[in-house]
């Protein structure tokens, strides 16, 4: 129940490989209205049902090796800060999630069936403000809300119980006949397994419902949902045609989630039901900034260093929305720097400039407008650059070069 | 007529249908602990569910608590039996003078390190640089610190896992062998199954003494290979897996010269 993944398409395909025949495929679905989205659990969930206890005692295992991963970010003010914002937009089971944040550099959340979400760092980056994440994180909250893992797996084993069955007893009515029915089974292998990816879809759609209803009922606006798709499909469309390629609109039968562009007409109409009208919402950008501030820098050199130079310029660009700073301008600058097509280098150096006019322009940036301003022969200047980068940072690993750049 | 084609059916895939394999590696100088020792078994890997209709695989926690608790009194006895003292680990915080993080990080070494033995000796990827040195692979310096830390000789990593056939898919194959009478014979759809690997690791030279991979399955369902939801399964298993660990090439030429 992640946000967006593969993984799952994959299991789904090899896993459903052996599936059933239920034929209700199509590619149109309705929206699914938040109203009708309620949480079919309370506070304090357990498991009653033998296959839900098996679940959860294979996820308590797993629980305890993610939680002790060495890749988690364990900024105590971070993690926390995710607690509760868990904890204002999970509904009834607010107090019973655990949320972990793992530093991987791409847009991805991921629900457990025990109830603990995994975010990865790359969402932090994408998010412009605390509604955008608190969105996300309700949407995941509605997968264990509406206890999708469980409900998904009965109906894929009901799926692949009546395929099998199915086969079996084609093939024995075409062998007491005396006909060949590996095509029909073939059929209804497929009908099986598009039954499975429709309902997987079926299951990411009423999470965008209640998600919806979950952070309106926090005090966010409900339309910041539906924004961080928009910015999604910007940012997968610049990432593909600086590739020159053409972006996966992911409008597919095999989809395990709705096409984003889907998402954000059904998200919008959501937003625009569960709004108040005339009731004051709060994006709370302001807070959101302040509290992933001291991983930003972070962030933003795990994401230009993915050689995504469309992806990233997009994303930058984006967060610059909200206004300029010397983090975001440097880190332009990097995009440009580590693309080094003919004319990048002068972009890359007035993008340093620009951010050393910041008062936050990192000590990085006056190492890199130094090195700029040394190549175009402006020596007086590259000097007092680098000595701004000293005293920045008087531990650099190459302080002794630059110094002696610095003369 | 058609009986006695139904009975042949059956005895015949039950002969080509299932099978008990287990291939041990060992270190050249390994000699299977003997005596006063002290064995560290690291979180018991255990996991059992039924085999739906469908051939998914549904785990249970109950049959792996069941399981379980079967494997590690089978382990005990089998240990005692060898003069080793045994201390079973459950959880990450169990044992003392060492950090849940400590222990995490040497779990996920040796699951690196079982994860390289299974590619380059069982899979087929097989290294010349390895040739003729049986099991060459150790996990270092963090399994030595293990060792003087906390007294023990030597880690055993064990992980099982069973899959028992649910009455559907005993159905399915039941099916499958009665189309036979109709000539769509497939009683073979796959039934019980079960994964049992563990590996030795001696605490204080941190090297991988013994590796055992034991596989039992059955192509027809309804036939068992020792359930290990009950303790006569769980100690066949325990005793296949490790019962009959063999010294390493070495030490059985020189034992052999002797």
């Amino acid at each position: 129940m992640c946000l967006r993944c593969d993984l799952t398409r994959r299991s789904l395909l090899i896993g459903g490989g052996a599936a059933a025949a239920a034929l209700a495929t199509g590619t149109a679905q309705a929206r699914i209205r938040p109203a009708d989205m309620v949480p079919l659990i309370g506070p304090g969930y357990r498991p009653t049902d033998k296959d839900e206890m098996g679940l959860w005692k294979e996820m308590e295992r797993a629980e305890e090796e993610i939680s002790g991963s060495n890749l988690l970010i364990d900024d105590p003010r971070i993690t926390t800060y995710l607690r509760d914002l868990i904890g204002s937009v999970g509904g009834p089971a607010a107090k019973d999630f655990r949320i972990y944040l793992a530093r991987i550099p791409q847009f991805n959340a991921m629900m457990f069936p025990t109830g603990f979400a995994v975010v990865f760092s790359g969402l932090l980056l994408r998010m412009r403000n605390e509604a955008q994440l608190a969105g996300v994180i309700a949407h995941e909250s509605g997968h264990f809300l509406r206890r999708h893992q469980i409900r998904s797996w009965r109906d894929m084993r009901k799926k692949t119980d009546i395929f099998a069955i199915g086969t079996m007893l084609a093939g024995i009515g075409g062998g007491a006949a005396g006909v060949g029915v590996g095509d029909y089974v073939r059929l209804a292998e497929l009908g099986t397994l598009l039954s499975l990816f429709r309902y997987s879809r079926e299951m990411e759609a009423e999470a965008d419902a209640i998600g919806a209803k979950l952070i309106e009922q926090a005090g966010y606006p409900p339309v910041e949902i539906a924004n961080v798709w928009q910015q999604l499909v910007g940012e997968e469309q610049a990432s593909a045609a600086y590739r020159r390629k053409r972006r996966d609109r992911g409008y597919d039968l095999f989809a395990t989630h709705p096409a984003p562009e889907d998402r954000m007409v059904d998200l919008r109409a959501d937003a625009a039901e569960v709004t108040v009208p005339g009731k004051l919402y709060d994006a709370r950008r302001a807070r959101y900034l302040d509290t992933i501030g001291s991983i930003r820098p972070m962030l933003l050199d795990d994401q230009v260093k993915l050689n995504d130079p469309g992806a990233s310029e997009y994303l930058i660009k984006t967060l610059a929305l909200d206004g300029w700073n010397g983090l975001l301008r440097f880190y332009e600058g990097e995009v440009w720097r580590l693309r080094n097509r003919p004319g990048d280098d002068v972009r890359a150096a007035q993008s340093y400039s620009a951010a050393v006019v910041y008062p936050d322009a990192p000590a990085d940036a006056w190492r890199w407008h130094g090195i700029a301003l040394l190549k175009a022969g402006r020596t007086a200047e590259a000097k007092a650059a680098f000595a701004r980068y000293l005293a920045m940072k008087p531990d650099a690993p190459d302080a002794a070069w630059v110094r002696q750049m610095a003369g | 007529m058609r009986k006695w084609g139904l009975s042949l059916a059956i005895a015949a895939s039950v002969t080509v249908g299932g099978c008990v394999q287990t291939r041990q590696y060992a270190d050249v100088q390994f000699t299977p602990p003997q005596g006063d020792y002290k064995l560290l078994v690291l979180r018991p890997d255990v996991s059992v569910g039924s085999l739906t209709t469908g051939g998914m695989v549904e785990p249970r926690a109950d049959w792996t608590d069941q399981a379980r608790t079967n494997i590690v009194a089978a382990l005990r006895a089998q240990q005692a039996g060898r003069g080793g003292k045994v201390q079973v680990i459950d959880r990450r915080n169990e044992l003392a003078g060492v950090s849940p993080q400590e222990l995490a990080d040497i779990e996920r070494l040796n699951a690196a390190v079982d994860n390289s033995i299974v590619l380059h000796k069982y899979l087929g990827e097989y290294l010349p640089s390895k040739r003729g040195k049986g099991l060459d692979w150790t996990l270092g310096e963090d399994a030595v610190a293990l060792g003087r830390k906390t007294g023990f000789d030597y880690a055993l990593f064990l992980h099982a896992e069973d899959q028992v056939a649910s009455t559907g898919r005993v159905v399915l194959g039941v099916l499958g062998a009665a189309g036979c009478l109709v000539g769509f014979c497939a009683p073979n759809v796959g039934g019980a199954n079960q994964l049992d690997y563990a590996s030795l690791v001696d605490l204080k030279t941190g090297e991988v003494v013994w590796f055992n991979v034991v596989q039992a399955g059955s192509q027809v369902p309804g036939i068992k290979f020792g359930d290990l939801r009950t303790p006569q399964g769980a100690a066949q298993m325990v005793d296949r897996l490790l019962n009959r660990m063999k010294p390493g090439a070495a030490i059985r030429r020189a034992q052999g010269s002797r």
